[in-house]
């Protein structure tokens, strides 16, 4: 119990004096190593900068090798397709590289500062290879980044889909390190980390709920993503906000080359989008919608949708960007996706995200790229029920963000690349916007809204010390400040560990008055070292912060999940990471990419619920939250084919998973649900001909734990289970395994007399769990429910649940309509 | 759109993909604890308190009974109580018409003392306030999609002014018991929980519309929910705080959703107790609740022309 209680909770985390001296060390260091770099040299220097673009449409590339050749100096163009190179005045053949892409030159006689913007066009080979990493040959040896993923979309759609459709996130799940709570289940677990401590980022805006059907499906449209990229550790300074992992998912700019339409009709969706040039090779648009369409299939044929009923999810991407000159260009993006349950017209419930970026490149001169962004990102559910006006029920719910984030790249020489930038956040919470009418009385039961502020600054180097040694080192200083209008708790403890706390006291704070700081300094560093043009070693470690605590008790998180700030009572998420890894790559042309990785993450304020705890519409929601530890544990081992016919990957984890809380498990160490001993996943590719493709994945995973009880008790005749130990996560349910294969048929691309067909097409013929395995998702157990005469007890037993138990075919029909 | 539609949907919905299989995992073998239900009230007949042992969580035979317990009540008045074996082993019995007068006194609070298998337990609670219910009525929905014309129940009271007041509402239909997980219907005020300040109204729908027991025939075909001759009788008994969040408890550990609705179902755990080993034997260990209930109750047999 906290001895006094006060209005302002100021909380620097630094929990020892040891801690902050060694922050301070590591500044000193840092700082040392930004003047070493800066060492002046006499020979005057001049820079070659400019843009990456793909020939065909026009899309910026994002990890470009630009490299000199014969000298071990080189750049990768961001992820605006931007590169500056800074060079002693010379003659120069510059190389243009990225993976599946014809390798560009360019004789440069480099006697002032150079603009060289470049297209690279893919292969024309008649059996092109798949372009599955985005990244140069040695690139993922080489750079200082590990535990990073990078997958493009071309991958993504190659993959077996699921009830006919193609998914970032079922392909992130495809990833090591990467698991879930069970198939179907909503988001996806990283190294440990809970669904809530992802931070996914839509064209830099948070998307706070990734699935439309409750999980079955995620809410990106591939049609409009061009990749995506997945942190794990090895954080950079310019993301925070949460402590497991970062998804950017990316959207295409639209092609400003050519008008294209492409489509598609699949087991759950029909997709569309256009995407084309505003002004040609300066501006372009894209447009890309999904629907689901069971019911517009279902309603002649049933009555069930006549009187309002709803059952659909959709969701809308819109992308537009302009080069305004050749020092700027802008961008605007737009994401909207509803999920619509409805059983008539008045009662039903409703969930969506919506966000909507502007993002702003300026080239302040050769060597400072700089990017302005400005977003507001909002998720919110509604629901309704009741018949008639007398008795209704409403609830409305959302989370909004609006954010600014400038954020600058200095190419300040051929060794160190500079970013440093920061961002505010603004949050608005509100839990329940609520009211019940009962028999025509109506009862406001809303819960006061919250707001908050997040703020950060960051600065990080990517340094190469020597032709072997690298770093990207960098820190972050983050904040957190949680302020009125609203009411301030204070709890006291309660008898039993582990159940409600009881309300002490509440508050009434003004507006704009401040309840609760928290500050943070978040140091990141990761370290490579070349053993040879294809080995190396690497090591990093991050500290990740979160201010944002997502509530959810049931097993896969939920629609109806509420996020909720950092205040007095509940304090930030703080994880420490540090990993190491050994990256070899076999053959030529990065024949066979490989990587072994090992990591330890301990996790602090970890958010975890007393035994029915209330965690919807309640304004004490605050005492019925626990915290505790975590910590996780594994290694990784990852095995790509990139090049010939047959290509894919493997990956497997060894992993561990725990949390420890006061009140739960007895105090002791439990896994989680999501802790899973081996995770395989086997992902084949496979090129017959022009026309015809497979692919197969195959995944196999250790039971997830769940809960037995031990014994059986009656009071007032129901049939309560009990474990004797009070142990949560006892038991682990059967293992799952399961195979899943696609053939893409694509339709002829010419037409007898030779000519290009305008209109392409392509067939996908998948079966999800071919060998139609029951794979269980957990194991309940329950009383039977005929009903007994009171006095005589119930049968209990136990029943396992697979959530898709057999095989699911699907077809799928995409076309696409190329322009002139 | 009617309950009854919703329910086809949602059960359709649920259906669509999951598949279920009983299987017998081998449970840890425990040992068997001591569980005390203790649900006393003033209602005009024997009150008994059952004493009885944990088993096996797949032994359904009837729980054995603990002999020669010694079962005490006590209030702030100085009165005491002494529940008596009963016929049945592990019964322990009051009975009014023996001691002149119902049990208990609204406001009053009570302690039960219980020995048992050599241990010894207490729990301390409140008598509170109960509302009548004021009727039972029904209401008459258009079948549709598989689902038959119906007449629904509803049963109408009006909660007390102030929050914190607690309610199970216990039904019979034709005499018989509604005691599925599913059916049971607690209030915390007028309303589901205690975050939603529901205080001093008529129940709202979903709680009055709480006895409304869906039933197939040996064809699958949903049946009406009450015709012509049904009777339902209501009771509202008055419970303290913790023993709402004993039962919704109960209500969560055992109400299990089945089919996709296990995603979001919450994991197991044991339900709390307002028992507690005394300082005899401080780690003596036991289930089951003690509650004294103030009980109103109202019924109303369905009659058509």
């Amino acid at each position: 119990m906290k001895p006094q209680w006060q209005f302002c909770v100021n909380t620097y985390e630094f929990d020892s004096p040891r801690e902050s001296i060694s922050m301070r060390s590591s500044l000193l260091i840092f700082i040392l190593l930004c003047l070493g770099s800066l060492s002046l040299q006499a020979q005057e220097k001049f820079t070659i900068n400019g843009y990456v673009k793909d020939r065909a449409n026009g899309e910026d590339m994002f990890g470009a090798t630009i490299q000199v050749q014969g000298q071990n100096l080189g750049t990768t163009s961001n992820m605006y397709g931007f590169y500056s190179l800074t060079l002693p005045v010379g003659n120069y053949t510059i190389e243009y590289r990225y993976l599946g892409y014809l390798t560009e030159q360019r004789e440069v006689v480099l006697t002032k500062n150079t603009r060289l913007d470049i297209e690279l066009s893919t292969e024309q080979t008649e059996l092109a290879e798949i372009i599955i990493t985005a990244e140069d040959e040695d690139e993922n040896v080489k750079s200082t980044e590990m535990s990073v993923a990078k997958i493009d979309i071309q991958t993504i759609k190659k993959l077996p889909p699921f009830l006919g459709e193609t998914d970032v996130i079922r392909t992130i799940q495809q990833l090591p390190g990467v698991s879930s709570v069970g198939e179907g289940a909503s988001g996806f677990n990283v190294r440990g980390g809970g669904v809530g401590q992802n931070l996914v980022l839509l064209d830099e805006a948070p998307v706070y709920n990734t699935s439309h059907l409750f999980g079955l499906f995620s809410v990106f449209n591939p049609d409009a993503v061009k990749d995506v990229k997945l942190y794990k550790g090895g954080i950079p300074a310019r993301y925070g906000g949460r402590i497991a992992s970062i998804l950017d998912v990316r959207m295409k700019e639209g092609n400003n080359k050519n008008f294209t339409a492409e489509g598609g009709v699949g087991t759950v969706f029909s997709r569309f989008s256009v995407e084309g040039p505003i002004i040609k090779d300066k501006a372009s648009f894209i447009v890309a919608g999904r629907r689901s369409y069971a019911d517009v299939l279902a309603k002649p044929f049933t009555d069930v949708l006549d009187d309002g009923a709803a059952l659909y999810f959709y969701d809308l991407t819109l992308k537009a960007n302009y080069n305004i000159d050749q020092k700027n260009r802008v961008f605007a993006s737009g994401y909207f996706g509803r999920d619509v349950f409805r059983f008539d017209a008045n009662q039903g419930f409703n969930w969506g995200n919506q966000t909507a970026t502007i993002r702003w490149n300026h080239l302040f001169n050769d060597r400072l790229f700089s990017n302005f962004t400005t977003y507001y990102s909002d998720y919110d559910y509604s629901l309704r029920f009741g018949d008639n006006d007398l008795d209704v029920f409403e609830w409305k719910s959302n989370i909004q963000t609006f954010n600014f984030k400038p954020e600058f790249t200095y190419f300040l020489n051929t060794s160190n690349e500079l970013s440093f930038g920061g961002e505010v956040l603004y949050y608005s919470f509100d839990p329940a916007s609520a009211r019940g009418i009962s028999n025509g009385e109506t009862t406001d039961i809303s819960v006061p809204n919250k707001q908050s502020m997040e703020y950060a600054l960051y600065f990080s180097n990517d340094q190469k010390i020597s032709s072997a040694l690298s770093m990207n080192y960098g820190l972050r200083f983050s904040g957190f400040n949680y302020f009125g209008p609203g009411n301030v708790y204070e709890f006291g403890e309660p008898e039993i560990v582990g159940t409600r706390k009881p309300l002490i006291g509440v508050t009434e704070i003004d507006k704009a008055e401040s309840i609760a700081n928290y500050q943070n300094l978040e140091p990141r560093a990761s370290l490579t070292y070349l053993l040879n043009e294809q080995q190396s070693i690497k090591a990093s470690y991050n500290r990740t912060v979160q201010y944002l605590h997502l509530i959810s008790n049931t097993v896969a998180s939920n629609p109806l999940d509420v996020w909720t700030p950092s205040t007095n009572n509940i304090r930030p998420q703080q994880a420490d990471q540090i990993a190491l890894g050994y990256f070899r790559n076999f053959g030529a042309k990065k024949a066979y990419e490989t990587s072994i990785e090992t990591y330890y993450r301990a996790a602090r304020n970890q958010v975890d619920y007393i035994d029915g705890a209330d965690i919807l519409i309640n304004e004490l929601l605050e005492g019925d939250l626990l915290s505790g530890d975590g910590r996780a544990y594994g290694l990784e081992l990852y095995v790509r084919k990139n090049t010939g016919r047959l290509n894919g990957w493997v990956s497997y984890t060894l992993a561990r998973t725990e949390l420890k809380v006061d009140g739960i498990n007895n105090g002791e160490w439990y896994p989680t649900r999501f802790d899973q001993q081996h995770n395989l996943k086997v992902t084949g590719l496979y090129e017959l001909n022009e026309r015809w493709s497979f692919s197969a994945n195959f995944t196999y995973l250790s039971g997830t734990p769940t809960t037995f009880p031990t014994s059986r008790f009656l009071f007032q005749d129901y049939v309560i289970p009990h474990n004797y130990d009070a142990s949560r996560n006892n038991i682990r349910i059967p293992d799952f395994h399961r195979l899943d294969i696609s053939a893409t048929l694509e339709g002829k691309k010419t037409k007898a007399n030779g000519e290009p067909k305008l209109i392409q097409s392509q067939w996908i013929f998948g079966i999800y769990n071919v060998y139609s395995r029951r794979n269980p998702f957990t194991i309940y157990f329950s009383q039977d429910t005929d009903r007994l005469p009171v006095g005589q007890p119930a049968n209990t037993s136990a029943t396992q649940l697979a959530i898709i138990g057999a095989a699911f075919p699907s077809i799928t029909y995409n076309f696409k309509f190329l322009g002139k | 759109m009617s309950l009854s539609k919703r329910i086809v949907l949602l059960i359709v919905f649920i259906g669509v993909l999951a598949c279920e299989d009983q299987i017998f995992p081998e449970l840890q073998n425990a040992q068997p604890i001591i569980v005390v239900d203790a649900w006393v009230t003033n209602k005009n007949e024997p009150q008994v308190i059952k004493i009885t042992r944990t088993q096996s969580y797949f032994d359904s035979s009837l729980p054995p009974g603990v002999p020669n317990a010694t079962v005490l009540v006590s209030d702030n008045e100085g009165n005491s109580f002494e529940f008596l074996p009963g016929t049945k082993t592990g019964e322990y019995v009051w009975n009014p018409a023996e001691n002149g007068g119902v049990f208990g006194k609204i406001g009053n609070t009570y302690r039960l003392y219980v020995k048992a298998g050599g241990q010894e337990f207490e729990s301390t609670v409140a008598m509170s306030r109960v509302p009548q219910v004021d009727s039972v009525t029904y209401y008459f929905e258009e079948g549709s999609f598989g689902f038959p014309d119906s007449h629904f129940s509803e049963f109408w009271a009006r909660d007390f002014q102030g929050s914190g007041d607690t309610y199970w509402a216990r039904g019979w239909k034709n005499g018989q018991a509604l005691n599925k997980p599913d059916e049971i219907v607690i209030a915390y005020d007028a309303g589901f929980s205690r975050g939603g300040n529901v205080d001093g109204i008529i129940f709202i729908a979903p709680i009055r519309r709480g006895f409304n027991p869906v039933e197939q025939d040996a064809n699958d075909n949903f049946l009406p929910i009450f015709v012509s001759g049904d009777s339902l009788y209501v009771e509202l008994h008055s419970i303290s705080n913790s023993a709402f969040d004993f039962l919704s408890q109960i209500s969560i550990q055992t109400n299990r959703p089945g089919g996709f609705g296990e995603l979001f179902a919450q994991p197991l755990a044991n339900v709390p107790t307002n028992l507690r080993p005394t300082a005899a034997n401080p780690n003596a260990r036991v289930v089951g609740f003690f509650n004294v209930a103030a009980v109103s109750g109202n019924g109303k047999r369905l009659v058509l022309d």
